[in-house]
This record gives structure tokens, sequence and C-alpha cells, in this order.
């Protein structure tokens, strides 16, 4: 092949030179190659060497291979390559690459060169453009909660343990020791399914089927979805999170209670974190009491969170009581045991300023996004 | 329950500032919701918790700050001079249902005047939220709440035949109360009645017909203790919730009965004139007493980890009204008063101990439990699924568990659970199926605009199995609309299609060991044919999904395709994981070689792949199907599939022999399935070609 044949060749498409299959194509390739080199014997100067009429014939020799508007391999890049059937597209530009790398060694920059690179590389994209992103999904921010006070207790040597979201009213009442007829039947405001079955309206009624599944000693967490019958608002959810613990032992104090709770009030809120422990009633526990923490948002000075306060009740809590152990199969002269009881969506909501409960169960990107 | 400061100084010299009340207050677990003022009084809205009703009146508070400030608790004053005549010359009461009715005293004034109450009489209700009404009536509630006990004013003279009865109600026995409701009685409610009919419902409200008004002349004050359970139903059952019957069912102090009598006709006297007749009518049939309770320093130890010194232990249940007495060394015997029907065990009393000491002055200690060596999978196994899914790009929701029985019935023909009492009929029966719960969430974002969307969901469903036992499941869904690859300046968008759910399921269900793992071309009812499918394990569905139908997702007003997935999580959970052992893998190169296949449409690809797997060419490494193409020159009951094979071998490099015969033992497998190189004969296969190398190309 001439230069000449070169020059019409690299007008005209592979079909057109009827190169079908890969080794004719290579044999194109190699044809081009030996023009290439033809060439590159010619050069004047070294690829070190500069200036004078030996330049300007090199450049001459640079722009008939690599001109940007009628270098051949310009031409046969888009000729032979672009326009290639699908299944000779890759034969054609292995060999086009290489071609081409080999004519970059031949004929090195210069000056002038630079100045086209730098021409060509104002049509460069526009880096500062955002990135593809692949989208990550996240985690419910009840589940981050969750997970976050688990973890804490884990760490304290606890296990998870479950149970039944639809529950008997023995487990669910009576074995807690709420009577029939006690008041704080009605305070919980439970979804009946019959007389006999409700959607659990607390996650305690798993302390006293882990009693009896385990026996004592017994050191467990209980999450779990809750259910009562409120109307939903800002505060109230029909459907609710709730955390309990239960630590039953044959030396299990009040003194436990308080330092692990106030262990786990440093940890979850911040080290910093005072708590306050005061009476309260619960038909399960005896002692009964509340955890109220120090603001978190205003270190005990005073803001709309704690009503100006300084406190938050964060939790109820107490000493499982001795009917609670009994139905459990344990014996509270000789094990005695401390329980507490958490709502993961209020947690949710302080840690995370959410004023409205309804916002967890919407589904809304907007908020989900945020967490 | 509200609380005027100057009348607690009237019982306790109440020490301190304001905010050392209510931090006193919150420390015995009277929590102080707000404290407001009310002209030169202060008030104070407190939070008695439901086992303390002795705690519902001003004195019950000033005990426990008394007990607390060791500050001594004043007496209720009680002055008034009786007549000559009898009260039991006048009316007489008799308890004919002592079940219900454990006490009854009464007292009789004669000759009052009704009219308005006193200036502070008025002040001191309206401060604590009551509305005067006139002063015999304001008496009563001056006393309720004063001393905790409920008590009831009847106009003497419409009494019939000057006889209270403490009896049931008759069947259908009607009552016109002081709210002017005309009620129907039952059996179970006790009335206070005379000679002929019901005057009041025992404990919760008056009778209209026995009012006290401006003509009233004779007083009968009533100051029983009525059975707490009995007045809870009644109160419930008429839909009446009084201040009375709000003390009487947490039960009420049956030795406070005369005291508040007394008190009562003494300010009735006061304020009304008239004259108290002589002596209290008190019908107490059997008089109650308190268990003795022994109480042990040891169990205090036990409990509260702490030793609360002895002394301190008296002084505390002592100022609570608790009798002490010493029982040997080491313990006490306890009597509470009988006012507290909540203590009745020596737990009951270390709390009271705790309570007074001051739980924040009790000691803390942090308890390390000792682990458990086994692990929790569940917790670990639901972990790992929502880290594949959030790297995938999904977003965790979580949807109610209630819906409406018609959402039910669209995806599912389990039979629900049904709530007895639902807070509306639109969350009535818990879902059998997750879809309704993760379209509502789809939608909500559609309608907001947000169209590119992919959540998942872990939580339970709910239905009746053939026994009708109620079970719980917990399942995945997943929800996708939108965009594969969201319109951006770098190139085209791409709509999510089947193989994008399908390749997510996919990444998901490679983690576990299954058996027989097989696709199911029909999806469920829900799914456009085509576009969606099932994996079953051993004929047991495990994940349905696919495309909406039309009508599904018009009826939930979705704008853009929705796609679903319903996974059997708790299969997931307990299933066998992958195992991962290390393989070791090729110290020699691999050689790729791609096929062009033609082969019969009716041909899936499963059933290539399966052919391939069974071979039995070691050389075999991997293969993927990377183009497929139907028509153009090929007839229609064929298509197209270029496969790119990898072979590799452990020990050596591969030659070129070994490779075309590992290729021919490919080739020969799928020659079974009339599989053949494009354009070849099938029965004369020959070497395939490499991807990217000079050997031969198909033509
Ligand atoms: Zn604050």
């Amino acid at each position: 092949m001439t230069l000449e044949e070169l020059r019409e060749k690299s007008g005209k498409t592979l079909q057109d030179l009827d190169a079908c299959a890969p080794e004719e194509i290579l044999r194109l390739f190699e044809g081009v190659r030996e023009l290439l080199e033809q060439d590159a014997r010619q050069l004047a100067t070294g690829p070190a060497s500069s200036g004078g009429q030996d330049a300007a014939r090199d450049e001459e020799l640079r722009e008939r291979w690599l001109s940007r508007k009628r270098g051949l391999l310009t031409l046969i890049n888009e000729h032979w390559l672009k326009a290639a059937p699908k299944p000779l597209k890759p034969v054609a530009g292995v060999s086009f690459n290489k071609l081409h790398a080999r004519a970059c060694e031949i004929f090195p920059d210069n000056v002038a060169v630079a100045a086209g690179r730098k021409a060509k590389a104002s049509s460069l994209p526009d880096l500062t453009l955002p990135g593809l992103r692949r989208p990550l999904g996240s985690l419910h921010p009840i589940t981050q909660v969750q997970r976050e006070i688990e973890e804490i207790f884990i760490n304290l040597g606890f296990s998870v343990e479950r149970g039944p979201e639809i529950e008997s009213v023995y487990y669910n009442f009576d074995a807690l020791n709420i009577p029939e007829s006690h008041p704080s039947r009605d305070d919980w405001d439970t979804l009946y399914i019959d007389a006999q079955t409700v959607l659990r309206t607390h996650t305690s009624p798993v302390q006293v089927r882990a009693l009896e599944k385990y026996g004592a000693p017994l050191y467990i967490i209980i999450p779990g979805k809750c259910y009562r019958r409120d109307n939903p608002d800002s505060t109230h959810s029909p459907m609710f999170h709730q955390i309990e613990g239960l630590a039953v032992g044959p030396n299990v104090t009040f003194a436990d209670l308080k330092g692990t709770l106030d262990f786990f009030a440093r940890r979850f809120f911040g080290e910093k974190t005072r708590t306050s422990f005061h009476p309260s009633f619960f038909p399960f526990t005896e002692p009964s009491g509340e955890v109220a923490i120090s603001c978190p948002f205003c270190d005990g000075g005073g803001c709309r969170v704690c009503k100006h306060s300084g406190w938050i009740e964060v939790m109820g809590c107490g000493m499982v009581h001795p009917e609670v152990l009994r139905h459990g199969g344990v014996d509270p002269e000789q094990y005695s045991g401390w329980a507490f009881g958490l709502g993961v969506d209020r947690y949710a909501m302080m840690k995370f300023g959410i004023d409205d409960i309804q916002l967890f169960f919407q589904s809304d990107v907007r908020f989900l996004g945020q967490f | 329950m509200r609380i005027s400061l100057s009348w607690l100084k009237e019982f306790v010299d109440v020490p301190g500032s304001t905010d050392e009340l209510k931090a006193c207050l919150t420390n015995l677990g009277i929590g102080v919701e707000t404290v407001s003022h009310a002209g030169e009084d202060l008030l104070l809205d407190v939070e008695v918790t439901t086992n303390r009703p002795d705690c519902l009146s001003h004195r019950g508070i000033a005990r426990e700050i008394g007990a607390a400030c060791r500050l001594p608790l004043k007496k209720v004053q009680v002055n008034f001079q009786e007549s000559a005549v009898a009260a039991d010359s006048r009316a007489s009461v008799e308890i004919l249902s002592p079940e219900l009715c454990a006490r009854y005293c009464a007292r009789v004034v004669t000759n009052v005047q009704v009219k308005p109450s006193p200036a502070w009489m008025g002040r001191r209700l309206e401060t604590v939220g009551m509305r005067p009404i006139n002063n015999v009536a304001d008496v009563t509630n001056y006393v309720l709440m004063e001393l905790g006990q409920p008590l009831h004013a009847f106009d003497l003279n419409s009494i019939r035949g000057s006889r209270i009865l403490a009896r049931r109600a008759k069947a259908g026995e009607r009552l016109k109360t002081l709210d002017g409701v005309d009620r129907v009685l039952a059996p179970d409610q006790l009335v206070i009645a005379d000679a002929e009919r019901a005057v009041a419902l025992a404990g919760v409200m008056g009778g209209e017909e026995s009012e006290i008004t401006a003509s009233t002349r004779s007083v009968l004050l009533e100051s029983a203790w009525f059975d707490p359970v009995s007045i809870r139903r009644t109160a419930k059952a008429q839909g009446l919730h009084t201040e009375a019957s709000h003390r009487f069912e947490r039960g009420a102090d049956i030795e406070m009965a005369p005291l508040a009598l007394d008190r009562a006709a003494g300010l009735v006297a006061e304020l009304a004139g008239g004259e108290v007749l002589r002596g209290a009518i008190d019908v107490y049939p059997q008089v109650r007493s308190r268990p003795t309770l022994l109480l042990r320093e040891s169990e205090i130890v036990r409990m509260l980890g702490a030793e609360v010194p002895g002394g301190v232990v008296e002084r505390i249940l002592k100022s609570l009204e608790f009798e002490v007495k010493a029982n040997g060394a080491k313990a006490w015997s306890v009597t509470p008063p009988s006012f507290r029907l909540d203590v009745t065990r020596e737990v009951d009393l270390i709390e009271e101990v705790a309570r007074h000491f001051g739980y924040d002055r009790l000691p803390s200690r942090l308890m390390i439990a000792p682990p458990r060596p086994e692990r929790d999978l569940i917790r670990q196994r639901e972990s790992e699924i929502s880290e594949i899914l959030v790297s995938l790009g999904y977003r965790q929701i979580i949807t109610s568990s209630m819906i409406s029985p018609a959402e039910n019935a669209r995806f599912s023909s389990k039979e629900a659970v049904v709530l007895q009492n639902p807070l509306s009929q639109e969350a009535s029966e818990l879902r059998t199926t997750p879809l309704p719960g993760m379209l509502a969430a789809l939608r909500w974002n559609l309608d907001r605009d947000q169209d590119d969307l992919r959540f998942y969901e872990m939580g339970k469903i709910y239905w009746r199995n053939e026994k009708g036992q109620a079970c719980e499941r917990r399942v995945l869904a997943l929800g996708l609309t939108g965009h594969q690859t969201p319109v951006s300046v770098h190139g085209e968008a791409r709509d999510i299609g089947f193989f994008d759910l399908k390749g997510d399921l996919e990444a998901l269900l490679q983690r576990f060991a299954f058996r027989a793992l097989c696709l199911d071309s029909t999806g469920a009812a829900c799914y456009q044919p085509g576009l969606s499918a099932a994996y079953e394990e051993k004929g047991r569905p495990i994940a349905s999904f696919g495309r909406l139908v039309e009508e599904l997702a018009a009826g939930y007003k979705l704008r853009v395709p929705a796609w679903t997935a319903e996974i059997d999580l708790e299969f997931l959970l307990e299933a066998p994981q992958r195992a991962r052992s290390f393989k070791a893998f090729s110290r020699f190169p691999a050689v790729v070689r791609d096929f062009s296949l033609t082969v019969p449409s009716r041909i899936e690809y499963t059933r290539i792949a399966e052919a391939l797997e069974r071979a039995a060419c070691p050389e075999l490494a991997s293969f993927a199907p990377v183009d497929l193409f139907r028509g153009a020159s090929l007839d229609s009951a064929h298509y197209s599939l270029l496969l790119r094979v990898k072979f590799e071998s452990h020990d050596r490099t591969l030659t070129s022999e070994e490779i075309a015969a590992a290729s021919r033992k490919l080739l020969d497998a799928l020659a079974s399935l009339e599989i053949h190189l494009r354009g070849e004969a099938p029965a004369e296969p020959t070497s395939p070609r490499p991807p990217n190398s000079k050997s031969k190309f198909q033509a």
C-alpha cells in the first residue's frame, strides 16, 4: 500500500474495503503501520533536537498523521472505527490504539502540539460537574436508635429476646400483676382481638415468657412493636416501639438498677448527663420509679424540650414485682430483679429533634433521607 | 389533681420555696405538672399515681410533706353542737348489699338555710376547679377535696319513709341523675334507695329528685365506703366519671368516713345554720382490719442494695401512720393504716422506706451481666440483610400493622385477624400482606413529586391458620418506582425494569445456601404476567415479585409503574447461609471464548445454564450470556445467544487443544437441547472464537 492508496482508503469504511473478518482488518492495519514507520525514518531530527527547517518538516509529517482535522489516523478513526460493525469493533479498536500510541511516540509533543493540546483540553468535560452517584439507602431512624440502645446493653452482657405482638390477656395483664378490675387496664387503652387476646400494649409480657423459658439468672432486653388505642396525633401513634430491659439474678438490687440505667443514659445522651430517680407506680414493679435525665439540649439550664425544668423523664423502671417472678416460675425469695421500659419513638424524636411522631410512619423520602 | 397552697398550709407548715416544695413532691412520687397563681393563692397541679387514692386530697398531700420534712400533721377542725333530737329518730340506714357497701355513716342537719356559700368557700372551690352551687352541696365538695372522702347530701324531705337503703338496683330500674340524664340501671350496680325508689347511684352521682334546693330544710349527709370494683364497673357502664367515683374506684379510707361526716356536719351548721341532730348513724357490719406485715432488715438490703438504719426505717413508717413494732432484733411487725390499701406486702413497705429515704440518696452500682455464649442470629441476619438492601439503595420504612379489610382482600386470600375495638374501619384488621403499606408509601412520595423510590420494610404479617389460631410471621417487602439510572448531564436516564428488581433479589438471595432455588415465571395475581415471577425452594414460596397490574396501580393512584416484592424474611433468618470457606483460585491464566449460539425459542436460558453445569467439564470456570437477539437473519423458531465462557485449570496453562476439547464437551451438552454454533451445521461443531483475539470469527 502506498501513501496515496491509504489516503483514499482512509475515506472509506471497512465494509467498503471488503474487510469483514478480523484477519483482513489486521492486515490492513499492518499496511498502515508500515507507512507510519517509513515516515518515522524520514524524521530529520531525533526526539530531542529542535529548530529550523527540519522542525518544520517534522511538523509536516506529524500533521500528516495526527492533524486533528485531516490527519490519516483521524480519518481512520472516523471512517473505519466508528462505522465498524459491532463484532469487528474490538479488533479494529485494539489495532488502532496500538497504531495511535506508536504515532504519538514517533511525533512527540512540541510547542505547537502543546498549544493544540491546550485547545483540546478546553473541550474536555467540566470536571466540576457533580459525579454520578449511586444512591445509598438508609435505615429508618427508629431502627438506628433501637440498634444503638440494644448495643449499649449487649455490651453490658444482655441478650436480645423477642415475643409475639398478638398476645394473650394472661401475659399482657394477669401475669404482670395487673388485676382484672385495676384502673391501669383502662390506662393501657388496649386493642382487643377477642376477650382473651390483645395486641400487646407493652413489651413487658416477654418478661414472663422469657423467665418461663430460661429461668433465672436472666439478663435480657426486649425490643418490639406495641399497640394502644390512641388516636394518632403529633405525640401519639396506635403503633409504637418499646425496649424493655430485665435483669434477674441472685443479688440484683435497686442499686444495680440505678447504676446500670445511669450508665445507659450517659452512653446514649452524652457522658455529662446526670440522672435522677423518683418514685412512680407500675403494677409489675415494686418499688417503681421514673428516670429523669438532665436536659442534654440546655445542660439543665431550661429550654423548650425540657419545658424549662432542666430535666426530661425518659423511662419507667423498678424492681420486678414478686408476683411477676412467681408467674415466671422464679422464687422471689431466692432471686430478685429489675426492669425498665422506654419508648424508642420518643428517643428518636429527642435525638433527632423530630416534633411529630407521625413522620416516622409516613415514609416521606425527604424525612428518611435526613438520617 | 389541683392543690391550693393556702389550704395545704392548714394541715402542715409547708417549708421553703415553691421550687423546693415541687422538688420534695417529685421525690415522693407526686409529680407537679404546673404551678400557677390563683389570686393570692398558689395552685399546684399534681399527678397522683393510681395506687395512691390517699393523696387525692389536701390532707393526704400534707401527710406526705409532713413525713418528708418531719413536721406534724395538724388536726381536722370539727366544731358543732349536737341538738337534743337523735338522728336515728328522723332517718334509718340499712345495708342490704354489704359486699358492695362496707360502711354507711349518716348525719341529719335540720332547719338549714340553703343559699350561696360565703366568698372564701367559693374561691377555694373555684381554685381547685369546682363550681360553687350552694352552701350545702359546696360543703360536700369541700370535704371531698380536703379529706378525700366523697360525701353526698340528700334533701331528707324527699326521702320517702325516711329510710336509706344500700341495695343493688333492680333490673331496668330508672334514675334521673343530677346531670339530668335518665338512666336505666342493672343489678350489678349499687344504688342508694329510699323506701320506694333509687335516689342515688351509689358512689357515682346523686339523683335529681333528692337534690338540695333552695327550699330544702333538712339534710341527710352520707359518708360511706363502696366496693372499688363495683364502682368502677358502674361508672364505666354508665359512662359517668365523677370526683366521687374516681376516689371510690381507687379505694377510699373506710376509717375516714365518720371524721369526714363530722367535718361536713360542722361546716353545714356553720354556713347554713341549722341543728346537727344527735349522734351519727354508722352502719359498719364487719369492721375491716389491716394485716400485719413482717419487714426484715435483710430484705431491705437485698432489695435496695443499701443498709438503711433501723431508726430511719421506723421514723419513716411511723410518720406515714404505719404501726411499727420490733419483731426480734432485725425485723419489725408493721400494720399499714386504713388509707393505704396499696400496701399489702413486705416489698411495699420497702418501697415506702426507699421513697422517703430518697431514691437519689440510695447507692448506685453498674451491673455487668454474665454474657451468654449463644449468638443472636436473628439480630445478626436482620442487620446483614438490611446492610445489603441499604447498599443497593433501599430506604427502610415502617408502616402500620393495621389496615382496612378491603386492602387485605385485594392482595391476599389469608383469613385476617380482626380487631374487636379498632380505632377506625381503615385500621380494623391486621395486615395479611405488607404490600398495601408499601404502596401507600410509594404513593405518598409520588404525590409529592418524588419519583425515584426504593423502599424496604421488615415487619410482620398476621393471619388465622386453618385451626383459626392467630399467627404472625416476619416478612420483607420491597417497593420501587422511577429510574434505575436517573437523568443527568452524564448520560441518559433508564427506568427500573424487571431485571433490576430481579438482580437486587439475586444479590440478597445469593447469601443463602439454597438446595433447589428455582424461578417460577408466573408471579402473584397482583403482578403483570411476563413482568413478574416467584422464587421457590423445594416448592415452598420464598419471594414473589413483579410489576403491579395497571388496575391496582390506578387504584392506588400511582402515576408511574410500581415494582414490589414480598419475601419470606423468617425463612431467610432461619435458612442456612452460604458457606464462607476459602477456595483457592488458579495461578494460571484463564482463557475466554465467545460462543455465538443458535437456540430454539422454547429453550430458556436456565436450561442452557443447567446443561453447561452438568456437562462435566472441569476446565469450565464460568460463563455468562453477553448478547441476545431475535429476528433479522434468524427464523422465528430460534434466537441467537452470545455466551462468554471462561476456561481455566488449577495446575497448568491450558493448551489450544485442551480448550478445543473442553469447548466441544460444552457444545455436545448443548446439542442435546438442539443448540448449536451459529452458521454451523448441528453435526459438526468447530472451535469457538476468543472475544478479542485473532482467531476466526463466525460470519
Ligand atoms: Zn432543656
